[in-house]
């Protein structure tokens, strides 16, 4: 029954002054699979590889269990980890490799024999068993290396971007079977993707990271509905929500229509004072002939959805946006429409933190609305 | 290709791992110190001394005595330009024939392992057996192969060892360093990226306009690979000039000259180390600045 | 990195190729012509070998019978040849245990000074052998090593040593830092990662570092000479006991450079892609 806590880690490269991870705080249940998940150079890989004992900490402290495995080897930390590149060793067969741990740890051969099979029966790894990696191929090589993980029961996996070397449609695939592979043996899993597909499909909760800074930590629906700040905001969620500067004219306008917020669902009301940025996701921007003028750009029509890229002319600038609209969609490039908002619509405060959702709907506004001195920041 | 290619340490955990660290280093760390800096402080110490060793003398300290009359010493002027000679000579000449032939080699043609074969002999041959077999067979004045072409060719022969001892043995050294510098420069040609190559030869470039924008500038880091290797072994040229010519003027570079002043008979071994101490400090300023040279030589290339 | 040379772009002309390929087998074959006339040489008697170069004669195998026969009081090839083999094979080995170790800690878990460590060992062929040899034959006389294998050995392996922890360190680099790290997390020792991960891998890279030692000691004259007046006289001083001041000796002298030479001509040959890939990667890292 093993937790993993960070606590306050921390880890500053020699020879640079931000730190890659900061004061990292992380508790993650017995059995849970947590997903580290953030643009490169968040820490997310430093944060895997503070656990695994490949990275040191400068300040804080790491626990699996009970224990402060801050200071301790990585093969006395009971962990087993899952690399992007795999790492299997190449010059030792399929079941070779699976064994390697074992070997090391003096596990008698019959013994050794018998869970490297075990394991090779559930991963469909029983006819290469006595074939060399560069034989197999990426998702079999794959499949080897979460083997050699499994094999040696440790308390905690640790996984680096396992998928992220297999093509798209293998991804998909494996992504359910790690998944259910992960429940079925109920071992606490750390997982580390920078695609944030992959963590909202596969994690219990996911802890997004940005700049070595923990942003948020949540299930993947709190995140997507309730996003913490204006950066989890963004990068949640595929297309990414609409971000728009509004500056800090009240009423709020975007484009030539004026915003109407419906009650607060939450925190601060709206004359929190300062340049705001609001943002709803594609689902909820309908495209049809609502008050906010727009252009479209280009139809992407995916079969199930149909996103819809148009520009709107907001404060002066070309504004992007995305809708999703449902099948059949007959707009085309070029094409002038008018826009509404039918959804959740997210505040967000100067400093980026979230501070309303509620729903909203636009109107048609007087006239347009003079340029203010504070010039339209783009979103933080 | 590899995501981790940074060279990143494995973690310490406390005092002890430094130290776990360093012991794999420490049996081949302390031989070396033991076999290397023993003899070369000893040497430092004789250099400080007067002492005749036959007839048999007192060994006395005589401090800097031996510098000061190294540098009015004539003949160890003559030796330094001998060394001069033989080394800077054989080593941009290899260099140079050892490019030559790698580019030759770099192309697919009939029987390219075997001319290979032939070409990195030489360096596989015992040094001695190189100068004597050059000596006897191909420099001897009324028998050897290259006076017996001349003769053909209605020239006279040419006393190659007894006059014109510096070249001579330079020309075995090139040919015998030829082979070091091809492989290592084959072996630069080989690791370069074909994709690169293609872009250009797309964009209209000509080969001679490769060779130079491209290749050279990725050879760089070989030759002077080449270079600092050839430099440390040519410098210390002993066996060729042991059984070409004995020494005798125009052949004996600083080693030699050493070795002729203390056990090849003078026995003036405080001396002889003086000398050596001094090749010492001139071979690490060599090598730097050699290096140094060619980068800046090469780099003016590269943004020409 | 592959071993083969650059395709040719559409366009270049085969005869072109064949042009440079005739040009480099006729620069190779002249090149080569020392060796070849050597070996040929080998095979004549005196006579034919000392007059005009000539191509057709009687082969005879007299001389290599010359020169391998025994003669009390002189040193005899099978001698030499022993001496040979047990100091460079030793040496070379040594030189290999010591070096291993020291790579794996200048690449796989570097010390904090390894381009200091680095450089010490490099700068430490700049003293000329000529001169340290005043020194180490004292030492070897105090230390009763005059005149054996044993100083030899110790010898060889002092000078080998620089090229092979360099080459070696740079091999151990080409090891994927990951399999490293997935070995020490899966409870490897040091021995245990060397051996079932590092030396496998680099195993071609440990091969060209041995046969560079092995060339180098097996070739090495002015230690040999200085140190082993008589017994343990190796074969590079063998092969100047076949000059003589009377007499014609050029085809003995040649039968002995061949017999001295063939064990490491052989293995360059044998090991030459290797080499090539050694040099490449040994070195430029």
């Amino acid at each position: 029954m093993t937790s993993v806590r960070y606590d306050r880690a921390t880890r500053t490269y020699e020879g640079t002054s931000t730190p890659a991870v900061d004061a990292l705080d992380l508790d993650i249940g017995d059995g849970e699979l947590l997903v580290l998940v953030g643009p490169s150079g968040s820490g997310k890989s430093t944060a895997l590889r503070m656990l695994a004992g490949l990275e040191p900490l400068d300040s804080g402290a790491i626990y699996i269990g009970d224990r402060d495995v801050s200071n301790v080897r990585p093969r006395e930390r009971d962990i087993a980890m899952v690399f992007q590149n795999y790492a299997l060793y190449p010059q030792l067969s399929v079941a070779e490799n699976m064994g390697f741990a074992l070997k090391q740890a003096k596990v008698p051969k019959p013994e050794r024999s018998q869970r490297v099979r075990e394991v090779a029966r559930i991963l469909d790894l029983e006819p290469f068993l006595n074939r060399k990696p560069k034989q197999l191929s990426g998702g079999q090589r794959q499949r080897v290396a979460m083997g050699r993980a499994i094999v040696r029961r440790p308390a905690v996996y640790l996984m680096d971007e396992p998928l992220s070397n297999l093509d798209a449609k293998l991804r998909v695939q494996t992504r359910t079977e790690v998944v259910e592979l992960q429940a079925r043996l109920g071992v606490t899993t750390v997982y580390v993707t920078h695609d944030q597909v992959e963590a909202m499909t596969m994690g219990d909760r996911v802890a997004v990271l940005r700049d070595g800074v923990l942003q948020q930590c949540d299930a993947p629906r709190t995140l997507y509905h309730e996003p913490a700040n204006l950066f989890v905001a963004g990068f949640i969620g595929s297309p990414a929500m609409n971000l728009v500067a509004v500056g800090d004219e009240r009423p709020l306008r975007l484009g030539d229509a004026q915003l109407e917020l419906g009650r607060p669902s939450d925190k601060a009301p709206l004359d929190a004072a300062g340049a705001m940025t609001v943002g709803f996701r594609p689902e909820a921007l309908q495209v049809g002939d609502g008050p906010l003028r727009a252009q479209i750009r280009t139809v992407e029509d995916l079969g199930s959805e149909v996103f819809v890229h148009l520009a709107v002319d907001h404060r002066g600038e070309p504004l992007p946006l995305v809708s999703k609209m449902q099948p059949p969609f007959d707009g085309q490039p070029g094409q002038s429409v008018g826009l509404q908002i039918a959804g959740t619509t997210h505040v967000f405060a100067p400093d980026g933190s979230r501070v309303a959702s509620t729903t909203a709907t636009l109107q048609p506004g007087a006239a347009p609305a003079p340029v203010t001195a504070d010039s339209p920041g783009s979103a933080l | 290709m590899n995501a981790t290619t940074l060279r990143r340490p494995l973690p310490r955990y406390a005092l002890s791992e430094s130290w776990r660290r360093r012991l794999p280093l420490l049996p081949a760390l302390l031989f070396t110190i033991a076999l290397t800096q023993v003899p070369f402080v000893m040497s430092i110490y004789y250099s400080l001394t007067d002492w005749h060793v036959v007839p048999p003398g007192p060994r006395e300290f005589v401090g800097l005595d031996n510098y000061n009359k190294l540098f009015s010493d004539h003949f160890f002027g003559q030796a330094v330009w001998t060394s001069v000679k033989l080394t800077v000579v054989p080593v941009l000449g290899s260099l140079v024939l050892g490019a030559a032939f790698a580019l030759l080699l770099d192309r697919r043609f009939f029987g390219r392992g075997i001319v290979r074969t032939l070409l990195i002999t030489p360096f596989l041959l015992m040094p001695v057996v190189v100068g004597l077999i050059w000596k006897n067979q191909m420099f001897d004045t009324l028998y050897g192969v290259l006076n017996w072409g001349i003769d053909k060719l209605g020239f006279t022969p040419v006393e190659w060892v007894s006059r014109y001892p510096t070249w001579s043995i330079a020309l075995v050294l090139i040919w015998q360093w030829t082979p070091f510098m091809m492989l290592i420069l084959l072996a630069g040609l080989q690791s370069m990226p074909s994709d690169v190559i293609e872009a250009a030869k797309v964009d209209g470039a000509t080969p001679w306009g490769i060779f130079r924008q491209l290749t050279l500038s990725h050879l760089r880091p070989y030759m002077e690979l080449g270079i600092l290797l050839g430099t440390i072994y040519l410098i210390q040229v002993y066996d060729l000039i042991a059984v070409m010519t004995g020494g005798g003027p125009g052949s004996t570079n600083v080693p030699y000259f050493v070795f002729q002043r203390s056990i090849g008979g003078g026995w003036e071994f405080g001396r002889a180390s003086s000398y050596s101490i001094v090749v010492v400090l001139a071979s690490i300023v060599i090598a730097t600045v050699a290096l140094r040279v060619l980068s800046n030589l090469l780099k003016g290339e590269e943004a020409a | 990195m592959s071993d083969e040379p650059k395709v040719r772009a559409v366009g270049e002309g085969r005869i072109v190729n064949s042009a440079f390929g005739l040009l480099a087998w006729i620069v190779g074959l002249v090149f080569f012509f020392p060796v070849f006339w050597m070996v040929l040489n080998s095979f004549k008697s005196e006579q034919d070998a000392n007059t005009s170069p000539k191509l057709f004669f009687h082969p005879t195998l007299d001389r290599y019978r010359d020169v391998t026969k025994s003669t009390t009081g002189l040193l005899s090839f099978a001698d030499a040849f022993a001496n040979s083999a047990v100091v460079v094979l030793l040496s070379t080995a040594i030189v290999m245990a010591l070096a291993i170790p020291a790579a794996y800690a200048l690449a796989i878990r570097p010390v904090a000074k390894w381009r200091d460590v680095l450089f010490f060992f490099i700068s430490t062929k700049f003293l000329p052998v000529v001169a340290s040899i005043l020194p180490i034959w004292i030492l070897a006389r105090n230390l009763h090593l005059l005149n054996t294998r044993q100083s030899l050995i110790i010898l060889y392996t002092a000078i080998n040593l620089p090229l092979a922890v360099w080459m070696l360190r740079s091999f151990f680099r080409e090891v994927p830092r990951e399999l490293i790290e997935a070995a020490e997390i899966d409870g490897a020792s040091l021995r245990g990662q060397l051996t079932s991960i590092i030396l496998p891998i680099a195993a071609p890279g440990i091969a060209a570092t041995a046969l560079l030692c092995v060339i180098f000691a097996w070739n090495e004259f002015f230690y040999a000479v200085q140190l082993n007046p008589v017994k343990g006289s190796t074969v590079p001083i063998w092969v100047t006991t076949n000059i003589s001041t009377r007499g014609d000796f050029l085809a003995k002298l040649s039968a002995a450079s061949v017999l001295a030479c063939i064990p490491v001509v052989l293995a360059g040959w044998i090991a030459q892609k290797r080499m090539i890939r050694g040099l490449a990667m040994g070195a430029i890292k």
